[in-house]
């Protein structure tokens, strides 16, 4: 039946259980693939993929002048550039869709914009990016904040539109508040939840528009690396890498998460 | 001070080509707990919006103890059905909302931290008397959500009185209560308007004074000291809605025993009054408060 509740411990040792299978599968795999190709690097066994998480870690360069490993030097590129990315594309897109959000007169020239670039692949607006802004960080940055920008301000606009309703705005100005208040105290604290949840739901593609161009045009970066090393075949660190692209979004799923939950106890999806 | 609560003058409301009101007057003394009733799409709402000042009217004024109404201010304070609470504050927040607003700024919000903690702690308070006023003493921690429609609607109340403003719209306030959280309700407002009762008598000026919009008429004559009917069945209805009926009616005390049957007489008359569409009249055949003021007793408006 549709939805019918399983026990607890049933449905632990299932999840537990759908993992070992993956793990187990990839094993019989790559072990049948090492028996044709003894020095297969495809599907590396868990022994060659825990040397490339060793390989990661080792500092590079020659020993009486290391430098450091490739790790750090690839995922400051990358949590730098987003994080400028997302920065500036967040700061934004909360005071134009708040603004819309509250002004007629803001809202009538925007929203048709914002509606109509919001629909424009940011990955196939690279060459643009390039041809205006050069290859460097502010391409990274100004691609990332401008891939999330429009989405996330239609997301934050809908929010106030929807969930801050005439009423409460008509009763914040008999309690005397200003405009100004009405916009911090009332919109702002009612929309913050959303707006946790817009920049959640914004780290995914944010990570594919920066890798996507970090593979075109990068000298460090997750996404340069990793193409870096497909192309010699090298799938032991790939894979590592890609590993510590999910453990990323965890973190910053669980992270966000945990802040919605401290600064809005009031919220319930 | 003005001698009047709320004063309209000669307010009418046209949209397009279609008036909707027409040459409305009206004085509320402070201390009133007037109720409006009339047909689904009078005018009732638009009425409400323009002394709430989101909705200027098209011709007249409106004044609120005396000073013209240009927009929500905190002069007139406002409860609606839905309540209108907001949800990321606790009840006892959402009270002192209002004082917040009043008496801090954002400067000193953000930039005078130990002044403005001072400030609120003194709000705080304040809520809770308030909180306590309308029976929701045990619940100022929580969040609206975890509240009955009841206890919001009295949050709602509370919210609108901490700010002592001039007048308070009540808009259908009860209409999404079950019968008993209404009953509780109508008895606070009761209790609201003998409060009211005393401070006349030692002189002060009275502070609770309501415009209440509802459909139901029992609770109208029940709660109210004035009701004023609004329709447009009389002889120039074509020209928009007007008052009909303004009568006085009888001052129930909390524990008196809810008996209807008492104003059986006047729901009749207030029935055919405003909402018989047959019943064509002069306009000011039953607007006859301000002439039946001397019969009053136990009433704010009686001498």
């Amino acid at each position: 039946m549709i939805r019918r509740a399983i026990p607890a411990w049933l449905f632990w040792l299932l999840a537990i259980g759908g993992v070992a299978f993956l793990l187990g599968a990839y094993e019989m795999v790559s072990a049948r693939q090492t028996r044709i190709n003894p020095l297969q690097s495809t599907i590396p066994s868990f022994e060659k993929l825990g040397e490339g998480l060793k390989q990661i870690f080792r500092p590079q360069g020659l020993p009486e002048n290391p430098k450091p490993p490739m790790f750090w030097v690839d995922m400051r590129a990358t949590l730098w550039r987003l994080f400028m990315g997302m920065g500036f594309g967040v700061a934004a897109s909360i005071v134009v869709g708040v603004l819309m959000g509250a002004y007629r007169w803001i809202e009538a020239p925007l929203s048709p914009v914002v509606m109509f670039l919001s629909k424009v692949p940011p990955t196939a607006m690279m060459p643009i990016y390039f041809a205006l802004v050069g290859t460097d960080q502010k391409m990274f940055t100004s691609m990332v904040a401008l891939g999330i920008f429009f989405s996330m301000t239609q997301s934050i606009y809908q929010a106030v539109r929807q969930d801050v309703s005439d009423e409460s705005i008509n009763k914040a100005y008999t309690l005397g508040a200003s405009e100004f208040e009405v916009i911090y105290e009332v919109i702002w604290k009612q929309i913050l939840p959303k707006i946790i949840d817009a920049i959640r739901l914004q780290i995914g593609p944010a990570m594919v528009f920066l890798l996507a161009a970090e593979m075109v045009v990068g000298n460090a970066g997750l996404g340069y690396q990793i193409r870096m090393q497909s192309r010699i075949l090298n799938m032991s660190i790939v894979y590592v890498y890609l590993a510590i692209l999910a453990f990323v979004g965890l973190i910053a799923e669980w992270g966000l998460a945990t802040l919605r939950k401290k600064l809005c106890p009031w919220y319930v999806e | 001070m003005s001698e009047f609560a709320l004063e309209i003058k000669a307010l009418s409301h046209v949209f397009g080509s279609y008036r909707v009101l027409d040459n409305i007057s009206l004085q509320v003394l402070p201390g009133q707990i007037v109720a409006v009733v009339g047909p689904s799409g009078c005018g009732k709402s638009t009425l409400l919006k323009a002394i709430l000042g989101t909705d200027p009217p098209t011709h007249g004024e409106i004044l609120t103890d005396g000073m013209p109404v240009r927009g929500p201010t905190r002069n007139v304070g406002i409860v609606y059905q839905n309540y209108a609470l907001y949800d990321f504050m606790s009840a006892e927040r959402n009270v002192s909302f209002g004082l917040k607003m009043d008496e801090t700024s954002m400067w000193m919000r953000f930039l005078q931290t130990r002044k403005y903690f001072a400030k609120r702690r003194g709000h705080i308070k304040k809520s809770l008397e308030f909180l306590r006023v309308v029976g929701l003493a045990d619940a100022c921690g929580k969040y609206p959500r975890e509240m009955s429609g009841g206890m919001r609607q009295r949050v709602a109340v509370a919210q609108a009185f901490i700010m002592r403003p001039k007048i308070v719209l009540l808009d259908e306030p009860f209409g999404a209560l079950d019968e008993a959280m209404r009953e509780d309700l109508q008895m606070m407002l009761l209790r609201f308007y003998q409060e009211n009762l005393i401070a006349k008598k030692e002189g002060r000026r009275p502070e609770y004074t309501i415009l209440m919009v509802t459909h139901e008429l029992n609770e109208a004559i029940y709660v109210a000291d004035r009701v004023i009917g609004l329709s447009r069945f009389h002889t120039n209805g074509s020209q928009g809605a007007a008052i009909v009926y303004d009568r006085p009616c009888p001052v129930f005390h909390p524990d008196d025993p809810r008996d209807f049957s008492k104003f059986v007489v006047q729901r009749e008359e207030l029935r055919k009054a405003v909402f018989d569409e047959h019943y064509i009249k002069d306009r000011d055949k039953y607007v006859t408060f301000w002439k039946e003021l001397g019969t009053l007793a136990n009433s704010v408006a009686g001498v």
